[in-house]
């Protein structure tokens, strides 16, 4: 629905063309172009779902450094016929002149007419004609296939190694690093396999035959000819390859100015307004506008100045080919079909010149990416699994730290010295200030990261000897920040266990409160979700969250505050709730109200990257420490909902 | 003073008021001229004012490209001349020709450099323009077009909507001209040959037909590809961010089969990409090479005829070589003038939509004396049909602090949003000093009474510059004394770079209070006689409330203040509250008098605390 018929009909105003399957495939498709889109996609086959296998451990062939041979010796066959259909098409496609130099010479020139050289030179010329057409079908086939084949390896592969980094690995500054590896770098090889290596050694290759031909037929004048035109224009290309790659990249700077100028007015409309800015805000974009219409005038200018120049040079070269070998004709030293032939060859030099320079371009492009490609797939996890792992029984709960230590980076320590053992079946909150080290010890639980000194033992069992998944599966997280996956709430609740009933999905949204809201909506379960969208509030999300976990039974359960952005009556559900599926497993609270410390069995107070107090909440409430100096002023501030 | 309402040309605006973002200056004036309100015009002939206003130096580009062309099309018949006189008949007279070709030679090249020089400025003249357009039209819109419409949807539409207007209507003149080329060219074949001429000429039509074929099928391909590659993007983001559920879940083999999934998708739709094109691409390449074929055999024998110079067959060559670019650009024309259109169509509907708020002819600067305010009897509704306000009728009189107190949706905020005319009232009138607001200019109104909205915008500029939003020539000194009354100076002061730190994506990221404080800085600065604070403290802990209001109190004596709110210490503020249920006020008084009296506002308290 394009943006016809007025703004005002409900949500999707600009047209996002929503489907049932997974994403949105007309993601801003324009409508005009949606028939064929449609008729198109109509020709595609169901695709086997994969079932590929993970393993934490990189295997031995994936050890070996990413090279392009690498990823496309693994089709050997695309590879090869491509080549023959590259080296083919470089001969025949430069037969043409050489074909009309003969028809000339042996069937037009006066004394030498003959039809019968004529009709054979023409079905010959036709026949090859007819032949490239076949072979350049067959090769942007063929190419095709193995460019489209490579990358999706490439893809699953460089995903893959993903998942065996180590939580460390995932900072903010490189979610960005990772999604451009995934994306650009990717494409950049795409590009480069499908068209640019076969063009590359394509274009390379004529330039070699036509030269050839050029010297086998006269050596004077091919010499002549290659010194004028190739010089000329590879100065050129490579000027104004340099030039424009420069006027890009600053257009592509200024044209995100115009955006985010125009962006920032359209979100802060209602203060412009109140502000009486509109004036001064238009003078201000006319001038960010205009910044980027100068760097595209830049790039006007560079553009204007290669195509007619290219021209010019063809034109005289043309001009001094016809001084130096029409003197050669009239010298008898040249045919008139040779130089007529010259003249057809002149022009097909600029062509792979121009391509050449362009391809080398995305050759450099092609290859910075395999390098930092190769860089990303050596980063190695830091919380490894020993080839040794075994896989961790169904546990009991105990939960013992030993002497912990740890420092997200050595030289400084968040925790230290850290004894603790959490019984099976047994509840525990963690309680401190802000950067007390409470967060980072629910992470040593499920081997998010390591600890720098001391163990962690599940059951009286080194983490470190048990397989990952075998651990994780046993261990439910719910983060603070509850993430939610593009998908519907269904799958979102089922994500630990793709495999949960529906009766299953309701039930744990039954648990956590979730399924008077859940009827509500009009497709119920099946509503869309995702981590940008609006239908659900941030508490909402983490009763989705809750309710994830609770699915996945896991035998420890860990809150990290996760009932932060619950009111009251809705964080009473949820804690009702948590006591019936707790009943009998292990859990570790981390909560800043004190509503949720006090139903733990036990209150751990952790401070400066220590335990500093243990015990039930009444005994640590009959005695003088921080923990009754937090409970102190949290009455004080009305007893209810007090950040501590 | 709105933009839209003109016809032709765009207001003037002072280009030194204003230091841009980034720090770059332009020369570029902004557009003189506007598209065709005439909306029963085609859509070409509505830009077509836009591209007027650059027509000088249009017609000088196209008229040199033309010049150029035919310089290039002499070319061929040129060397033809040569090689059967000079060469064949050796009549002598080499020396001139190629003295001529080369001559010809750089004379197309300097007019091709110029022309296309030219044309370009026109085409990116252009698309400043529109942008320009787009801009200053959207900055003079009501609110209600904002409440309809997805701004992240407008931006990217405006974006790639506009280069498609602009590529079309300023690259069809020059494929034109080209194609125009073509004629020369074919009376050049015509005059040597008229028959060899036709027999070259039969791909061409194939070729355009070809050509159109294969743009309309593979563009649809392209942007299925690029969704799917946005399918892989948008799992890979999930599981950067999501990372901990991930793990935590020990799902990694379930998200690298839904990878793989996707990454299958995009395979499939490259590889179907790649066999359309090579359906297609082949033929379009070597049609070309088929009319040479036919030009060797039907030529040769000609030739053999005596019909039939050796150098035709070279000049043929060339021609048909020639000929190739414009017959391909022609079906290229077809297909961007049918994604133009829509896209125009699209831009069209954003620049066709006029602001419902706009002044009346006769328009008067609004003065305040006092700033005493009535409501009286008004109605209001929003576009979605929801009624808000019903015979709403209050006095506020001058210099004095009232609250008003209601449910969520009980229409608090619509009478912050009336006051300010950022919505006009259905019916009755709001007058402030006994003048009709509706009868001020929009300026002058909006400079009298400041609004702390309830969603603190800020600005990704440094937060000197927010705080002086209303008022950029403020000095420094001004500029702290509001944040000091907001009770903001001390946390800007310890932040890293104090005043001149950036707000925003790349900036430092402020707390929802803190924006609040900045938010009322901004507006205490421009010092209305009028002031409306919508709920602009709910985000800021209560007893920095206090001292805010501690700050204000001083200021607020000899002003006229609504505040809307939701807390009892926020409401403290005010002198006189007004409870607000079904439209209209339905309770007055001071706190104490209201909890005694009116239950709804006791139970609307009570609610607002649980929250």
């Amino acid at each position: 629905m394009a943006w016809g018929g007025g703004f005002g009909h409900g949500g999707g105003v600009f047209g996002s063309h929503s489907s049932t399957s997974s994403g949105l495939p007309f993601g801003g498709i324009p409508s005009e172009l949606m028939d064929e889109a449609t008729k198109l996609l109509a020709t595609e086959p169901a695709h086997e779902p994969s079932h590929l296998h993970f393993s934490p451990v990189a295997s031995a062939a994936e050890r070996r450094p990413l090279s392009l041979w690498r990823l496309v010796g693994a089709h050997r066959g695309y590879l090869v016929a491509a080549s023959l259909l590259v080296i083919i098409s470089s001969v025949v496609l430069q037969a043409g002149p050489k074909l009309t130099e003969f028809a000339v010479n042996h069937g037009m020139l006066p004394g030498h007419h003959s039809l019968k050289v004529i009709v054979v030179c023409s079905l010959i010329y036709l026949a090859i004609t007819l032949a490239s057409v076949l072979l350049q079908r067959l090769q942007t086939d063929v190419t095709g296939v193995l460019a489209s084949r490579v990358m999706r390896d490439l893809r699953v592969r460089v995903f893959t190694h993903f998942q065996r980094l180590s939580l460390s690995f995932f900072t903010e500054e490189k979610a960005g690093v990772l999604m451009s590896r995934m994306t650009s770098d990717v494409e950049n090889l795409q590009q480069l396999v499908q068209d640019g290596v076969a063009q590359f050694a394509l274009q390379g290759l004529t330039m070699i035959v036509i030269t050839a031909v050029l010297f086998s037929t006269n050596v004077v004048l091919a010499s002549w000819t290659v010194l004028l035109v190739v010089p000329a224009l590879v100065t050129l290309s490579i000027w104004f390859h340099q030039a424009s790659e420069r006027g890009y990249l600053t257009s592509r700077d200024r044209i995100a100015n115009v955006l985010a100028d125009l962006s920032e007015t359209l979100y802060g409309v209602r203060v412009i307004t109140a502000h009486n800015r509109q004036r001064r805000n238009i003078v201000n974009h006319r001038h960010v506008v205009g910044a980027y219409r100068d760097a595209n005038l830049y790039t006007g200018r560079v553009a204007a100045i290669y195509g007619p120049s290219t021209n010019m040079i063809g034109i005289v070269g043309q001009g001094v080919l016809l001084g130096i070998g029409g003197r050669m004709v009239l010298e008898h030293r040249l045919s008139v079909g040779a130089l007529i032939a010259f003249f057809l060859y002149l022009n097909r030099f600029f062509q792979p010149i121009q391509l050449l320079v362009q391809q080398y371009n995305s050759l450099q492009q092609g290859r910075s990416s395999i390098t930092r490609l190769r860089e990303l797939l050596s980063e190695e996890p830091d919380v490894a699994e020993s080839p040794t792992a075994r896989v961790l029984a169904p546990i009991e709960g105990r939960i013992t730290f030993e002497n912990v230590g740890f420092g997200y980076d050595p030289a400084h320590q968040v925790l230290a010295g850290v004894n603790l053992e959490i019984a099976p079946g047994e509840s525990v909150a963690f309680v401190g200030p802000t950067g007390a080290g409470k967060s980072t010890l629910a992470k040593l639980a499920n081997r998010f990261y390591d600890p720098t000194t001391g163990r962690v033992l599940i059951d009286g069992v080194d983490l470190r000897d048990v397989t990952l998944s075998s651990l994780r599966r046993q261990i439910g997280v719910v983060p603070q920040e509850p993430f939610l996956f593009a998908g519907t709430i269904r799958s979102n609740v089922r994500f630990g266990r793709p495999d949960a009933s529906d009766d299953d999905v309701a039930e744990a949204l039954a648990v956590v409160g979730l399924a008077d809201l859940v009827a509500r909506l009009p497709e119920g379960v099946d509503t869309p979700v995702h981590e940008r969208g609006q239908t659900l509030s941030a508490g909402e999300r983490q009763l989705l969250a809750l309710a994830r976990a609770f699915l996945a039974r896991p035998r420890v359960l860990i809150l990290d505050e996760a009932t932060s952005s619950l009111d009251l009556a809705s964080e009473t559900v949820v804690e009702r709730a948590l006591d019936a599926v707790l009943e009998g497993r292990s859990a570790i609270l981390i909560a800043h109200r004190l509503t949720t410390a006090q139903r733990a069995d036990r209150i751990v107070v952790v401070e400066h990257g220590r335990v500093s107090d243990v015990g039930t909440p009444a005994q640590l409430l009959s005695r003088p420490g921080s923990y009754r100096d937090m409970y102190d002023a949290w009455l004080a501030a009305g007893g209810r909902d007090v950040v501590v | 003073m709105p933009a839209s309402s003109e016809t032709t040309a765009a207001p003037p605006y002072d280009r030194d008021v204003a230091v841009p973002l980034g720090g770059v200056r332009s020369s570029y004036p902004g557009p003189s001229a506007h598209i065709s309100r005439d909306s029963s015009l085609a859509w070409w002939r509505r830009v077509l004012p836009v591209i007027g206003s650059h027509r000088a130096i249009f017609f000088i580009g196209i008229g040199l490209s033309f010049v150029s062309l035919v310089l290039q099309t002499l070319v061929p018949n040129m060397l033809n001349g040569a090689i059967n006189h000079d060469l064949l008949h050796a009549t002598g007279g080499l020396t001139r020709d190629v003295v001529r070709i080369t001559i010809v030679g750089v004379l197309a090249g300097v007019t091709g450099i110029v022309s296309r020089h030219y044309v370009y400025r026109v085409a990116y003249n252009v698309e400043a323009d529109l942008r320009s357009l787009i801009y200053e039209h959207l900055s003079w819109l009501s609110f209600s077009f904002y409440d309809r419409v997805q701004s992240g949807q407008l931006i990217s539409r405006a974006n790639s909507d506009i280069r498609s207007v602009q590529m079309y209507s300023t690259f069809a003149p020059l494929i034109v001209v080209q194609a125009l080329i073509g004629v020369v060219a074919f009376g050049f074949m015509l005059s040597i040959s008229a028959p060899l001429a036709l027999i070259a000429l039969v791909v061409m039509p194939i070729l355009y037909v070809v050509g159109l074929r294969m743009r309309r099928v593979m563009f649809p391909i392209s942007w299925i590809t690029q969704a799917r590659l946005a399918d892989v993007a948008t799992i890979v983001d999930e599981n950067v961010n999501g990372v901990r559920v991930v793990k935590s879940f020990a799902q990694e083999e379930a998200e690298i089969n839904r990878l793989a999934d996707a990454a299958e998708r995009v395979a499939w739709a490259y590889i179907k990409d790649a066999h359309l094109r090579a359906v297609w691409s082949p033929w379009v390449q070597n049609l070309p090479q088929l009319g040479l074929t036919l030009v060797l055999f039907f030529g040769g024998q000609m030739v053999i005829g005596g019909h039939l110079g050796i150098g035709a067959i070279l000049a043929f060559n060339a021609y048909l070589m020639m000929l190739q670019a414009p017959f391909m650009m022609l079906g290229q024309l077809v297909m961007m003038g049918q994604r133009a259109k829509a896209s125009a169509e699209r831009i069209f509907e954003i620049l066709d939509e006029n602001p419902d708020v706009h002044e009346r002819p006769g328009a008067f600067d609004l003065e305040i004396r006092g700033g005493a305010i009535d409501f009286e009897g008004v109605d209001f509704t929003y576009a979605n049909g929801s009624v808000v306000l019903e015979g709403f009728s209050a006095r506020v009189d001058a210099g004095e602090t009232v609250a008003i107190v209601g449910r969520t949706g009980s229409g608090k905020s619509s009478v912050a949003r009336l006051l300010t005319r950022f919505y006009d009232v259905g019916a009755g009138e709001i007058r402030i000093d006994g003048t009709n607001i509706a009868d001020v200019t929009l300026h002058s109104l909006r400079e009298a009474v400041g609004v702390v909205l309830d969603e603190p915008f800020l600005f990704s500029i440094s937060i000197f510059e927010n705080i002086a939003y209303g008022r950029p020539d403020a000095s420094r000194d001004d500029v702290i004394a509001a944040a000091r009354a907001a009770y903001a100076h001390e946390f800007i002061e310890e932040l890293p770079e104090g005043y001149d730190t950036v707000v925003g994506e790349r900036g430092y990221t402020l707390s929802g209070g803190q924006r609040q404080r900045i938010a009322i800085a901004r507006t205490l600065l421009v010092n209305p006689p009028i002031l409306v604070l919508d709920d602009a403290t709910s985000a800021i802990d209560v007893h920095i409330e206090a001292e805010i209001f501690a700050a204000l109190r001083a200021l607020l004596a000899q002003r006229t203040t609504i505040v809307i709110a939701h807390r009892i210490s926020t409401i403290a503020l005010a002198s006189r509250v007004l409870v607000l249920e079904g439209g209209r006020v339905v309770a007055s008084g001071t706190h104490e008098q209201l909890l005694a009296t009116s239950p709804l506002y006791s139970e609307i308290l009570a609610r607002s605390e649980e929250a």
